[in-house]
């Protein structure tokens, strides 16, 4: 696009005037690259907080709130809402551009107070004004702006020099028109640039001067966020299952955290949601305890043959239904053994269906069934052609599995039925709610490498045992070792499976035959497999076609030094991963999800493998209960072994699977006794009932619950008590209005003054919790609350806390929302240019910034290594990602190895980060830099302009991307946040849009960062801000961790505080776990 | 005094939708005197015929000839030709979601447009347009939605066999017999209705408990900030409201009207024409009576599910619906256009009736829109869909034309029904805006 005129680019009112208030720059010119930084706010479907927040909140500090744009998302759906907040930040813009103009180094927006002028005091300010402000705006402004002629709506006539909150905003807005040059007008008098800056440099002081003033303590009261409610439940009640669903998000303010007390908001549907919730939550919590429960049990056992009366009919899941052998397993519904009774849930075996299935076509027609085998299926319906051996395979121990190799999942170009070796149990009927258990009896199977094509033959060795008796003879094997298994065919060579058994282990794969060495060689030898040999006789079966063909099998014992042999003790020494998942059959595919997390299978004895969920967290068909076609509503239970990065694993024996569900230890079950404990019958039902609900309030609303409100609780159940003389319906009554009452639903602070007030001790319990554990409190902090105890312990318990598992609640919702994970969630990526970028990697890559996070708390790091360090954290499927699969042998599990790369190590490195800062098809600089400038650096750019439109993707005869950019930046009104912004990010560039590393674009120079270093590359970035800026990169993170802690934004006084609590850790390099300690010492945290 | 709650939190991330609701006008307040706005939705699987051109029988194309005011009604779609003031096309639809998942689950998505091909994780569908409208107008009929489809029950997905979807993206169970949805709308069942009343009332009372002890608590808060409290109380005097105009509904007595020419013994199994014109009969009499003001009609499913495949052949046109939908011959094709053809005389029967109906402002017609349409132009194929609006003159549509736009988006034609519904809905799944300018006054 074209850059216009200087002379085109102001807006005017049809006065002539330009219009004061947000709309200051044609959107053609503005919107361009601003829409790309914008695209660095909160990626979730946010509430804008710019009404909700900027608005009714008190003014907030223009260093950070006014000018942080993570509001901006919105923005340019907004305009109402954005001509508020794009006034407001005209100020900071000014501030750093002044700094820049008289020489000093640009001081960072936030940087502490001591690089700044003092503030006056309010008197001398006004004084000030009338002195010197006052006379300009009578002679440049008023006539227009008074309070007979408003033009614009705007009137500066009564402004008299006090820094009043109110006139804020009208300082801001002056500001940035005069910045602008838009005002005054072209035709009238213009100011000098002394008096531009003298009118500007008052006004600057003003804003400052009104949002450094401290303001009431007043207490606070904060909803519960959805991740604090769906914990607090789940730790009260011990329940598996979230309930939380129904819950609209969180907004997102605009320092990234969900937790903000102004946006949590409270409409009636989510009011009533709560209720729905409660119900359903004491639904599954209490139980009728006369009655025994019913509990579904089955198993599938698998194996070939072992199944001595298979199914007489023939099993079709509807179109390529692949099911195994009749005979090749066996479901029972054994007897389960628990200690109090029950009554089992037999399947249904009887159907009537009139809808069935002939290929593909359906066919109508009444059919009756009476089988279990038409319940449940063994079905392994996936996408075929595993590249390298068969997917899978039943033997008489059970059924034998490769890694999964993951569908890239797009109709019309691959098959979407699911990964490549795709085994579960489909099956008709699933209890509805409560917690079940999934149990794989599984092993390491002593498996044989396949060798890939073209594999070099082992040295020659005059005494190689081989068959060739066929199909099946016998073999002498003298020194047990490590043997390269070659396949001997007469040509001419024919693609085909080849089927080996040695004793009783089993290997199939296509055998990609050798092209003969010389024309006239009469036989060819093919290296297979290789594979662990005991001394002793063995017996050996194989098949080649009708082994027409075949001419021997030769097995040649490999020296320790050759690379097949190394190869295949690596091999050896992995194990598969075994992931159970749980979903519906779609016509096209399945529904699953992963049920707990993969668990490694080590040991090559059978043993049982336990996966636990609740089922109602899974998908399900919706389907009504005996629908007529043969094909609704089913189930399955997917058993994987899970894919890693392709690498060659031991294939995973399943010898069976059970279901158990509802799954109760006790009965009634341990969190229904919890809430209920046994009554002794010559207790008086009312004394009982006072008990109970006294101890489940003041559980639930951690804190003792006091008379009044017992009393109002006791009210209730006495009203439904005395109506039903049901205990267990009433004191359910009395439990739902605890569970949907303020004491329960809020963090209340109670404010008793208007000064600063200690947290009372059970308020700090909670503080502590909700910060450190997104959790309620547990019952030693509330002890220690009780005993008065706990503020004097804080030290001891924030290290128990720390080092507590619910810590990683914390970390995973702070990290997060702080380096703002959910752009990566939400990023479409481009298949086509990132096709390694599949599902299951993104989940794992998702995973990397967040267990950093947790490991340089835990190990109380410095601060430094938040972007530069010589380790990474990764497991087999980042290493692979990064091309570091062949120093990793860990699987899902994350280690700690040496970065080597200079592009990895610290969060620059992080492909979630990286690509989720990108459209998913290019690197972005400008979401980059907005990024690092606010997140991990918190220098935070203003606004962009409201109504600015999207970037617009490239296309034919378009400018690339830098280009536009550079065509951008050199507009007037973009420049100058620009500054601030693109520095950071085009040293970012070596990243592509998939978040991994590629040679830099041959553009890239020189960044000039705000404070005049120029960086060339990531690497010297992350060296920059590593050495010489970790005062920076510790103010952030202190910044981010306060903000979370206390759920608001912080203002301008506040931060600077943070500047000097900072310092106290400087020595010691800022070790982050110390940063985080400091947080809950501080007042900020500890008054309120 | 409560803080204004902001409108956008309202509803955000329900399962695809974004919208707000009204909720501040009082629930139990008595009802401005103006005719009822209405939705229903009517939806037919397999696509359209729109024979192929060398056959030479372009004139059997459900799409018409010409685009905008001058349109010709084709063959199939000529019943409704008395309608042509009170009716549009529209072409060039589509859901982006719909050409990247699998042809079957058109159906399951029409009214939704849910990215069903990879489904964020959790969730089954996302809410469908019907339910959104019922979310809004519930306070002010018996019954929020009333869904109904040839097959009762959900179907499954890909096979779906009800096209309504609520709030949390689940099935809404379809009715398929005249009888069981007349005794449901218009036949309150005693012992039901006590029921319904016990739990009511029994939600009053604890929500009342939560209001009196939120309210004393609020009162002990002293200094404290309490904006959120007030929001709060906001919200549960909302809710007590809307519990208890719910359950004035129990003993208010249903409008008088005429239901002689019903026949409730109708059944899919018997005539087709006989048991739509019965169903139709229902929705309008509903209608009529303001027992609701969303409905969801299936008239027949995808890919040779369930009773609806056999009516082409109840019809003498020799196939089964899917098999004809996949014709590519001559007679093929048109035997289709004359399954087009019975289903427009269906259609035209529908808006007759709803045009004898009376409203305090014009017809119960002019006062409902009536959105009948494909999943699929031909059979799976999801672009282009046929779509049909009809109704709703005095809610502002300008009719009498063929409005084209070539990818335009069905979330948007959706967005803009809610809109001229006056329905406050920021965004519906995918838009990007209303359908901008087309037949819609927004």
């Amino acid at each position: 696009m074209s850059a216009r005129p200087m002379a085109n680019l102001r807006l005017r009112s049809p006065q002539g005037r330009s219009i004061l208030g947000g709309l200051l720059l044609p959107p053609i010119v503005t919107g361009l690259l601003c829409a790309a930084a914008m695209g660095e706010g909160p990626a979730r479907p946010a509430q804008s907080p710019s009404e909700g927040a900027t608005r009714s909140a008190p003014v907030a500090s223009p260093v950070d709130a006014a000018t942080d744009t993570a509001a901006t998302d919105t923005a340019a759906t907004d305009t109402a809402a954005t001509d508020t907040a794009a006034t407001d930040t005209a100020a900071t813009a000014k501030a750093g551009t002044q700094q820049a103009e008289s020489g000093k180094p640009a001081a960072a927006p936030e940087a502490p107070p001591s690089t700044r002028p003092p503030l006056p005091d309010e008197a001398t300010l006004k004084t000030q004004f009338q002195q010197q402000v006052k006379p300009l705006l009578a002679k440049y402004c008023v006539r227009c702006h008074n309070v007979d002629d408003r033009q614009s709506g705007v009137r500066v006539d009564h402004i008299d020099g006090s820094a009043d909150d109110q006139q804020i905003a009208l300082f801001k807005a002056i500001r940035r028109q005069l910045d602008q040059a838009n005002m005054p007008p072209e035709e009238e008098p213009q100011p000098t640039p002394a008096e531009r800056a003298l009118i500007d440099d008052w006004l600057g002081q003003g804003v400052r001067v009104s949002e450094s003033r401290k303001l009431p303590r007043l207490g606070s009261v904060r909803r519960l966020t959805v991740a604090q409610y769906r914990n607090t439940l789940r730790d009260l009640f011990d329940l598996e299952e979230d309930l939380t669903d129904p819950l609209p998000p969180d907004g997102v303010s605009k320092d990234g955290f969900v937790n903000n007390a102004q946006l949590l908001g409270l409409s009636p549907i989510q009011v009533e949601n709560y209720f729905e919730i409660a119900e359903r939550a004491l639904d599954a919590v209490l139980v009728d305890e006369s009655q025994p429960p019913t509990i579904q049990h089955f198993r599938m056992e698998l194996g070939r043959g072992i199944n001595a009366t298979p199914c007489p009919d023939a099993l079709i899941l509807g179109a390529n239904s692949e099911l195994l052998g009749n005979a090749d397993f066996i479901v029972s519904e054994p007897q389960l053994d628990k200690p109090f009774p029950f009554r089992p849930f037999h399947m249904q075996t009887r159907f009537d269906f009139i809808e069935g299935y002939a290929g593909n076509d359906t066919v109508r027609g009444w059919r009756h069934y009476d089988s279990l085998y038409h319940a449940v299926f063994a079905c392994v319906r996936g996408t075929p052609g595993y590249p390298h051996g068969a997917a899978y395979q039943t033997v008489p121990a059970g059924l034998l599995l490769r890694p999964a190799i993951p569908s890239p999942e797009i109709f019309g170009q691959s098959n979407t039925y699911g990964p490549m070796a795709n085994f579960k149990v489909s099956l008709r009927q699933l209890p509805d709610r409560g917690s079940f258990r999934v149990r794989v009896r599984a092993a390491r199977y002593e498996d044989g490498l396949l060798l890939p094509a073209g594999a070099p033959l082992a040295p020659p060795q005059p005494a190689a045992p081989t068959l060739s008796v066929f199909p099946a003879g016998q073999l002498s094997i003298e020194t047990a070792g490590v043997y390269q298994v070659e396949v001997v065919t007469a040509p001419p060579a024919a693609p085909g499976a080849f089927s080996l058994q040695v004793g009783e282990r089993f290997f199939q794969a296509n055998l990609l035959e050798r092209p003969p060495a010389a024309e006239r060689e009469p036989l060819v030898n093919t290296p297979w497999l290789v594979l662990r040999m005991p001394a002793g006789t063995v017996d050996l079966r194989a098949q080649l076609g009708d082994n027409s063909r075949l001419k021997g099998v030769r097995f040649v014992r490999l020296g320790e030094e050759t690379d097949a042999s190394q190869k295949f003790t690596a091999f050896e020494r992995r194990a598969p991963w075994l992931g159970v998942h749980m979903g519906l059959r779609r016509d096209c595919g399945s529904t699953l999800a992963r049920v707990g997390d993969p668990i490694a299978v080590r040991a090559g004895e059978l043993q049982e493998y336990v996966f636990r969920g609740a089922i109602a967290d899974f998908p399900a068909p919706e389907v009504e209960e005996n629908n007529v076609n043969y094909l609704a509503g089913v189930r399955e239970i997917g058993v994987r072994s899970e894919y890693t990065d392709g690498r060659d694993l031991p294939r995973l024996l399943i010898r069976s699977v059970e279901f158990e569900g509802p799954f109760y230890e006790t009965w009634p079950p341990a969190h229904h006794r919890r809430v209920l404990p046994e009554r002794d019958p010559a207790q008086p039902a009312d004394e009982y009932a006072r008990e109970v609900i006294g101890r489940f309030a003041s559980r639930a609303w951690r804190r003792p619950v006091t008379a009044a409100e017992i009393e109002s609780l006791m009210s209730v159940w006495q009203v439904t008590h005395a109506a039903s003389m049901d205990l267990r319906r009433s004191l359910r009554d009395a439990f739902l209005v605890v569970l949907t009452s303020p004491q329960f639903l809020f963090l209340i602070e109670q404010g008793v003054s208007p000064e600063e007030e200690e947290l009372e001790p059970y308020e700090l319990a909670s503080k502590l919790s909700y910060f450190l554990w997104n959790s309620p409190p547990d019952e030693r902090l509330l002890s220690l609350a009780a005993e008065g105890t706990l503020s004097a312990q804080v030290d001891q318990e924030f290290e128990r806390m720390v080092a507590d598992p619910r810590f990683e609640r914390f970390v995973g919702e702070f990290s997060s929302q702080w380096l703002g994970l959910e752009k990566f969630d939400v990023v479409s990526i481009d298949q086509q240019r990132f096709p390694a970028l599949t599902r299951d990697v993104r989940t794992e890559l998702r995973r990397e910034p967040v267990a950093w996070i947790l490991q340089m708390l835990r190990q109380n790091r410095p601060v430094r290594e938040l972007v530069r360090s010589e380790t990474v954290l990764v497991n087999e499927v980042i290493a692979g990602y990064y091309g570091l699969a062949a120093r990793v042998e860990s699987g899902f599990d994350f280690v700690s190895i040496p970065a080597e790369k200079p592009e990895l190590g610290g969060v620059f490195g992080q492909a979630a980060l990286m690509a989720g800062l990108s459209d998913g098809r290019e690197a972005n600089p400008v979401k980059r830099g907005a990024w690092l400038a606010r997140r991990i650096v918190a220098e935070p750019p203003d606004d962009p302009p409201p109504n600015v439109p999207q970037l617009p993707r490239d296309g034919p005869g378009a400018a690339t991307l830098r280009e536009r950019l550079e065509q951008h930046r050199s507009q007037r009104g973009c420049a100058k946040c620009h500054e601030g912004i693109d520095p950071w990010g085009v040293p970012l560039l070596g990243y592509d849009a998939g978040g991994r590393w590629t040679a830099p674009p041959p553009e890239a120079t020189p960044a000039r960062l705000p404070d005049g270093t120029e960086v060339r590359g990531a690497a010297e970035l992350r060296d920059h801000l590593a050495h010489a800026r970790p005062d920076q990169l510790a103010f952030s993170v202190l910044k981010h961790l306060s903000t979370y802690a206390v759920g608001r934004t912080l203002r301008y006084n506040e931060l600077s505080d943070l500047h000097t609590q900072a310092a106290r850790h400087r020595e010691q390099g800022y070790p982050v776990r110390d940063l985080l300690r400091s947080v809950v010492h501080s007042d900020l945290f500890r008054k309120k | 005094m409560a803080h204004k709650l902001d409108r956008r939190t309202v509803l955000q991330g329900l399962a695809g939708v974004t919208l707000s609701l009204p909720w501040l006008e009082a629930m139990g307040a008595p009802e401005v005197r103006q005719a009822p706005a209405r939705f229903c939705a009517l939806y037919t699987a397999n696509g359209m015929s729109l024979p192929n051109p060398n056959h030479g029988i372009s004139d059997w194309s459900w799409f018409p000839k010409a685009e905008g005011e001058g349109f010709e009604f084709g063959k199939s779609t000529e019943p409704l030709a008395p309608f042509r003031s009170q009716l549009s096309f529209l072409g060039g639809l589509h859901h982006p979601s719909g050409t990247k998942a699998d042809p079957h689950l058109c159906s399951d998505m029409w009214l939704t447009g849910a990215p069903l091909h990879n489904p964020r994780p959790g969730t089954f569908n996302s809410v469908g347009i019907d339910q959104v409208v019922a979310l809004h107008t519930r306070q002010h009929c018996r019954q929020p939605s009333l869904v109904l489809s040839i097959d009762a029950g959900v179907g499954f997905l890909s096979r779906t066999g009800t096209i309504s979807y609520n709030v949390e993206g689940r099935p809404i169970p379809a009715e398929n017999n005249p009888r069981r949805v007349f005794d449901r709308l218009f036949r309150g069942d005693r012992s039901s209705l006590l029921a319904q009343r016990e739990q009511l009332q029994r939600r009053v009372r604890l929500v009342d408990a939560v209001l009196e002890s939120s309210r004393r608590l609020n009162r002990e808060l002293g200094q404290t900030d309490r904006e959120k409290m007030e929001q709060y109380l906001t919200a549960l005097d909302e809710i007590e409201a809307r519990l208890v105009a719910a359950e004035r509904w129990i003993d208010i007595p249903l409008k008088p009207q005429d239901v002689s020419h019903l026949n409730l013994d109708a059944s899919p199994e018997g005539e087709p024409a006989e048991y739509y014109r019965n169903m139709f009969d229902l929705i309008a009499l509903a209608f009529d009576a303001d027992i609701t003001r969303s409905v969801a009609f299936m008239l027949n499913r995808e890919d040779g599910m369930g009773i609806s495949d056999t009516f082409p052949l109840k019809l003498g046109l020799g196939q089964t619906h899917h098999s004809l939908s996949h014709a590519g011959d001559k007679d093929g094709q048109l035997a289709f256009a004359k399954y087009d053809l019975f289903l427009s005389q269906q259609i035209a029967g529908f808006l007759s009736r709803l045009q004898s109906y009376r409203d305090i402002d014009g017809s119960v017609l002019d006062n409902t829109i009536v959105l009948f349409g494909s999943g699929a132009s031909t059979t799976h194929n999801p672009t282009n869909l046929p779509t049909l609006v009809a109704g709703g003159n005095r809610l502002g549509l300008k009719h009498g034309r063929y409005w084209r736009q070539n990818d335009a988006r069905m979330s948007n034609l959706f967005l803009s029904i809610l809109r001229t519904l006056k329905l406050e809905v920021e965004t519906f799944g995918d838009s990007t805006g209303t359908l901008g300018d087309s037949i819609f006054p927004v």
